[in-house]
């Protein structure tokens, strides 16, 4: 991996390169450019995960013809996708290497340590909503129950913004959490569940399940199986898989003329 | 074009979260929490994930102002420090050492909270010492 990269930056295919490495003790992104080849040795494949492609779409904003490489995990590749087909990267600026993913429904045996997931406190379970549930258990719940677990989990919430600001495939100038007509300020919790819905509405078509709001928010709210219930339904109404199908997202037509048929619910 | 993200302690309050600042050509561009940090664990309040716009804001104070003629004017210092030393001893002289009190700062270290009761108690000789947490 060291090698592929030391080759990459001195025959220029990329201008820089999105790594890790220890600093301070910490396994932290690093930037490594033509002018720090000598420390190519210490890039890693972190255990942290921090959204690279983030990273890569703020510097492309600034520097449009930049070559950019990075390490991807399946995570990051689904966001990249988004972030291509949403204009936000060019693909053909864009080189990866792929590494080993965290352990997940999707694979098992990654070495990812963060999304082990940790076993809910017992109020969680008795009142709320627990962050390792599936889809479909958590729709067990009666109505009545499942709005009152919800809301449970969206009151502890401190508006820090966190889910939106970590969020890899958050990129809209205005955003609609910040949008006084729309939701209410002043007032900690926010209005809720509004709050939580526009975003996990927004979510539709665009949520890549890296689950790095979860890991950011302070007050363990469910998001990702919150937005995991949205693209449910994106996958069966549109027939869209988030970050692996290569087509516009459902949710990007412009104009008045609606062109796909909704299936009956 | 450079790139770099720095590790930090957030200065907000005195927990000590860990922060990472991206700096994007000589700028800074944004906060975010570090993961491995034992404090807050890849998680940030909203005033930790915008500690980058009271750096770049352009409200942020860079030198002391002292009022003069009932307008506040910037100044070196040495200057300041010498106006404000001054005003202290006339003050103390004049209505005692209980008249000035000191509050120290959830923002600042341990070592300067401790530097500044210890100015209270010995230089301007007064208990009148209390923390901004308990206001």
């Amino acid at each position: 991996m060291q090698e592929q990269v030391r080759e990459w930056l001195e025959q220029g295919k990329v201008d820089i390169f999105l790594g890790y490495k220890k600093i301070q003790g910490h396994p932290l992104p690093y930037c490594f450019t033509k002018d720090n080849l000598d420390e190519i040795s210490e890039l890693i494949v972190a255990e942290a995960r921090y959204s690279l492609e983030k990273m890569a779409t703020k510097i492309a904003a600034e520097h449009k013809e930049l070559k950019i490489g990075l390490l991807t995990r399946d995570c990051n590749q689904r966001a990249l996708n988004v972030l291509y087909i949403w204009n936000q990267l060019n693909p053909e600026n864009i080189k990866t290497i792929g590494v080993n993913c965290c352990p997940s429904n999707l694979k098992e045996g990654g070495d990812c340590s963060y999304l082990k997931p940790k076993p809910a406190p017992s109020v969680k379970k008795m009142i709320g909503i627990d962050n390792n549930m599936a889809v479909e258990t958590a729709e067990e719940f009666g109505q009545k129950e499942r709005i009152n677990r919800w809301m449970y989990e969206f009151q502890k919430c401190i508006k820090c913004y966190g889910c939106r600001d970590i969020c890899p495939v958050c990129f809209c100038k205005e955003c609609s959490l910040e949008h006084t007509d729309l939701i209410g300020t002043g007032n900690i919790p926010p209005e809720i569940p509004i709050f939580h819905l526009v975003r996990a509405v927004h979510m539709g078509g665009r949520c890549i399940d890296c689950g790095l709001c979860e890991d950011a928010c302070p007050a363990y709210i469910p998001l990702r199986l919150l937005y995991r219930k949205v693209n449910d339904i994106v996958l069966n109404i549109f027939d869209y898989k988030t970050g692996t199908s290569a087509d516009q997202s459902p949710f990007n037509m412009l104009g008045e003329e609606v062109t796909l048929k909704p299936k009956p619910i | 074009m450079d790139f770099k993200l720095i590790p930090s302690t957030c200065s907000y309050c005195g927990t000590g979260c860990g922060v990472l600042f991206q700096v994007m050509d000589g700028r800074l561009i944004d906060t975010l929490p570090m993961k491995t940090h034992p404090v807050n664990e890849g998680k940030l309040c909203i005033k930790g994930w915008n500690l980058h716009e009271h750096v770049i804001s352009d409200k942020r104070l860079k030198s002391p102002m002292i009022k003069k003629d009932g307008e506040l004017q910037e100044s070196s210092w040495d200057e300041a420090i010498r106006v404000t030393a001054d005003k202290f001893k006339s003050i103390i002289n004049e209505h005692g050492p209980d008249s000035v009190g000191v509050l120290a700062s959830a923002k600042i270290t341990n070592e300067e909270n401790y530097l500044a009761q210890k100015f209270a108690r010995a230089v301007i000789g007064t208990n009148n010492v209390d923390h901004c947490a308990r206001l």
